[in-house]
């Protein structure tokens, strides 16, 4: 089911300060896929989320659900959150305390009346559909994260809408717990072929979960797209420093030839992955630390070669993490554990054009 | 949703405030009439003649002693307790719990009454042993003055300042004083220098409270006071309108305004000062246990002191009460009296009229009273916690503006209202009193418990499909119920002992416990008294008991089906 959002805005009066959660809005959310918003704190992706379920009324704009209008200024249209069909799972999960896991699963369904037996079986197949069936007894209280986590999953699917919201749900959960039920969670969602509107501010959740990322700032949309879109081949700067860990270099468009950018930075002369910049004008040279790989004498074809020396070197498990002194810059690196590299130490790198991205300033 | 809310807002607000608002304006408009039955033609006579009165003057200087030396008393011992409590090594701690709940079990007149039959100059109990023990002329101790006034209502509001100044103390971060310790200053000094300085707003806070407590207080004054003829503003209002043959509301409207006035103030300075003491309290939030300072010899000494404290707060009065009830006339407890007692005053009071009357009235006021304003005080609460618009601020404010109201001023009030309609001498009248008056007690348990339900558990509720009103049926009440529970059982133990608006609003056919209890003190059937006084303690703990099982119940229920 597509989701439309027209010219929707909202504002806050706090403090006399007005702030923009919200700032003319619009998007369209495909039917049947994964959709995350994605951005930092206080950007106005939960604002738009509530917007979309109704718990928020925007300030301007219409929002339609499956073709249906929930909400429209214009025309006086406000359907309260309780019949536009939707389900959510909160970042607190909000599993009411007073309930065992059956009556919270059950909820949605005993609402809209559905005869016992009925519901009996619905809730009996979703519960094992997150691998709580052993669980329908226990008072909601005695559950671990995880647990309540899937019990919100649970209540969310088990009235089979079109559409599911999530509101950072593993924002609660302890690191090695949120890899696991990040794994899980995208193996329910590929199985369920619903659209799902995920928000988070995890850039490595978006990237795992998602068919499609749109990365918020301050109230406004300002790049949409598959997650290797975003993370390889992002227009701005913003989006390619919040995506990932990136080093970034002021840079200066020389020329284009030969499917290359060619600009000019603290590093020397960098042949670049092509975009339609103007010659002679500024742009941001962003080069991942994975993509900094320790070259021999000899270096593959077309690559540019960076020659610098190693100034400090972190052990963090995996890898080594460097930064290296190239001309006036310095850059981010990561070595495999077996390198033997000390600080001081010259070192040459090669990078492959197509991944040195031009991003606007 | 939002139009839905504001609505609930407004209608609240008109609820509200006709019943804070209303009384308090009835007031004003009956203090410039002629009386009650020339309302509303203007005059300043009343003023005049309030203010001029030479008496007026000597009850001003008796109310300020009373007042200011009850509250001194009460918080003084309050800080003593609470420290002894959270920062010392002292015995058995729960004492410091169950003196903290004991208001609610034994209401203020009783425990006047049980200090009355005492330490009364005629034929109080231990005035009579220590005469005879010293051989003495005349009796050693007068209750029926300014400090046995004072004595007494010091230690009924101890228990209110101690419920401010504990939290505080508790939560007290101990490295200020451990920084001064270490820079050289000793207990004492610490004590004087860090502790109680931070502590200031908390400990002023108890103080006004205990200040507009004993102000409003009527039990003291009338059962100790007017014996003795120390009047204080309380019972030279009750003289006016109660006593001689031509009641004076118009005057005492006149002086029920300055003391009003006075009390609203009071308050807006409370309520400031705990704001201010929470900001103190939020600074610290380390999960340690404070250092104990160890009371090494003094242990045994301070132990004893509470100890007997618990003693005067709760077993004295309950057992002089239920020994009085028993005997035939006031005598020292010995091998006679014992042989003497008898059921007698207890078949008395159940075969007077009055007093069965009294009693279903009062049971009927509890219940039906607690039940509609604990209903009120959920939407009321409701709105306060989670709509937060400017006039939800006013709600508020409009709601704890009660709180103040010292309940003979405001009976006064509701009384020019009631005078007008056909409520007046009904039970209607009490009822809406009640409720006007105590209803903070309602919404102040609801308000902490909408607190403690996360925003999230409603939302989802509602994005599950269902309702507002299915949402608060099915998710907010049931989380709510520990809230009602004990907002109920505040309001019904009030409602089932109230004293202070009942004297002004109670009429023939409308008595209720605490009025008829203060008739048989005035004619001195102690003996009747102390029966009927019982079956009030009785009424209000089977209120508290059967209202906490019907809670426990409930909640069984919601969770297994």
């Amino acid at each position: 089911m597509e989701i439309q959002i027209q010219g929707v805005s909202k504002r806050y009066f706090s403090e006399g300060k007005t702030i923009n959660a919200l700032d003319n809005v619009d998007l369209t959310i495909p039917g049947n896929q994964i959709f995350t918003l994605l951005g930092p704190s206080g950007c106005g992706k939960t604002t738009l989320l509530r917007c979309i379920v109704g718990l928020e009324t925007p300030d301007t704009g219409e929002i339609r659900i499956g073709g249906e209008v929930v909400w429209s200024k214009d025309k006086n249209i406000s359907v309260p959150p309780e019949e536009r069909k939707l389900a959510m799972v909160f970042q607190t999960y909000a599993i009411w305390p007073h309930m065992n896991v059956f009556d919270n699963v059950a909820y949605p369904l005993q609402v809209r009346k559905l005869p016992a037996n009925v519901i009996r079986r619905m809730v009996e197949k979703t519960l094992r559909f997150v691998r709580l069936e052993e669980f329908e007894r226990r008072p909601a209280t005695k559950l671990s994260g995880g647990q309540q986590q899937r019990v919100a999953l649970a209540r969310a699917l088990v009235a089979e809408p079109k559409v599911i919201l999530f509101d950072e749900p593993l924002s609660n959960l302890d690191a090695k717990l949120r890899e696991e039920t990040r794994k899980e969670l995208r193996g329910f969602l590929r199985e369920l072929k619903i659209t799902a509107v995920y928000v988070t501010h995890d850039r490595i959740e978006a990237l795992v979960l998602s068919d499609l990322v749109a990365v918020m700032r301050s109230g406004k949309i300002v790049e949409m797209g598959s997650p290797k879109k975003i993370y390889f081949d992002a227009d701005t700067r913003f989006v390619a420093d919040f995506i990932g860990r990136a080093n970034l270099v002021k840079a200066k468009v020389r020329a284009h030839e030969a499917g290359r950018t060619i600009v000019e930075c603290g590093l020397g002369t960098i042949a670049c992955h092509l975009r339609e910049i103007p010659i002679g004008s500024e742009a941001t040279l962003c080069i991942r630390p994975e993509f900094l790989r320790i070259a021999g004498r000899e270096t593959a074809d077309g690559a540019n070669t960076l020659e610098g020396h190693v100034e400090s070197l972190v052990f963090i498990g995996e890898a080594y993490e460097a930064e290296i002194r190239i001309g006036t810059e310095r850059l981010l690196a990561r070595f495999d554990t077996d390198t033997h590299l000390e600080e001081g130490d010259p070192v040459i790198f090669g990078v492959d054009p197509a991944h040195c991205l031009l991003v606007s300033i | 949703m939002i139009q839905a809310r504001s609505k609930l807002t407004y209608l609240l607000m008109l609820i509200v405030g006709s019943l804070t608002l209303f009384p308090v304006i009835m007031l004003a408009l009956g203090s410039f009439s002629k009386g009650l039955t020339a309302f509303g033609s203007f005059t300043l006579d009343k003023y005049i003649q309030a203010y001029t009165d030479p008496a007026f003057f000597a009850v001003i200087a008796n109310t300020i002693v009373f007042v200011l030396g009850s509250s001194t008393l009460a918080t003084g011992l309050a800080l003593f307790l609470a420290y002894l409590n959270n920062r010392t090594d002292i015995p058995f701690k729960f004492l410091f719990q169950i003196i903290s709940i004991i208001p609610m079990m034994i209401p203020h007149l009783l425990f006047s009454v049980s200090w009355a039959l005492l330490l009364n100059p005629s034929n109080g109990i231990m005035n009579l042993v220590l005469k005879q023990a010293f051989s003495l002329e005349s009796a050693p101790f007068n209750i029926y003055s300014l400090p046995g006034m004072i004595l007494v209502e010091g230690l009924l509001d101890l228990p209110i300042a101690y419920l401010i100044i504990a939290p505080a103390m508790s939560s007290f971060d101990v490295t200020l004083e451990e920084s001064s310790r270490v820079f050289g200053a000793g207990t004492w000094l610490t004590l004087r220098r860090v502790t109680l300085p931070v502590l200031r707003p908390a400990i002023l806070a108890a103080f006004i409270l205990s200040v507009v407590r004993s102000l409003a207080s009527f039990a003291v004054p009338s059962v100790l006071g007017m014996p003795g003829r120390v009047y204080v503003l309380a019972t030279y209002l009750y003289e006016m309108i109660a006593r001689g043959f031509a009641p004076d509301y118009g005057k005492a409207a006149a002086v029920g305004m300055s003391v009003l006035a006075a009390s609203v103030i009071l308050i807006i300075v409370y309520r400031a000062l705990t704001s201010e003491s929470e900001k103190y309290v939020t600074i610290s939030s380390r999960g340690f246990r404070p250092a104990v300072v160890e009371l090494k010899k003094a242990r045994i000494p301070l132990f004893l002191v509470v100890g007997l404290l618990s003693l005067i707060l709760i077993v004295l009065p309950v057992a002089v009460l239920f020994y009085t009830s028993l005997v035939p006339y006031s005598m020292v407890p010995s091998a006679r009296a014992f042989a003497l007692m008898s059921w007698k005053h207890w078949i008395a009071v159940l075969e007077d009229p009055i007093s069965l009357l009294s009693l279903k009235n009062s049971l009927l006021l509890g219940v039906a009273g607690a039940t509609l304003g604990v209903l009120l005080s959920i939407f009321v609460a409701y709105v306060i916690v989670k709509v937060r618009s400017t006039a939800s601020g006013i709600l508020e404010s409009l709601s704890y503006l009660s709180f103040s109201f010292p309940g003979i001023v405001i009976g006064i009030g509701f009384m020019w209202f009631f005078v007008q309609t056909p409520l007046y001498a009904t039970l209607w009248a009490l009822l809406i009193g009640y409720i006007a008056i105590y209803m903070p007690y309602g919404i102040r348990p609801l308000s902490s418990a909408f607190v403690q339900i996360h925003a999230h558990l409603e939302e989802s509720s509602r994005v599950c499909g269902a309702s507002p009103l299915t949402t608060m049926r099915r998710i907010m009440v049931p989380l709510l119920v520990p809230g009602i529970v004990s907002a109920w059982i505040l309001m019904a133990t009030m409602f089932v002992r109230e004293l202070t608006l009942s004297v002004v609003l109670s009429r023939p056919g409308t008595e209720v416990l605490a009025v008829q209890i203060l008739r048989f003190a005035e004619d001195g059937l102690w003996g009747k008294l102390s029966a009927l006084g019982i079956m009030m303690i009785v009424v209000s703990t089977s209120l508290v008991v059967v209202a906490t099982l019907v809670g426990a119940r409930f909640r069984l229920v919601e969770s297994s089906g």
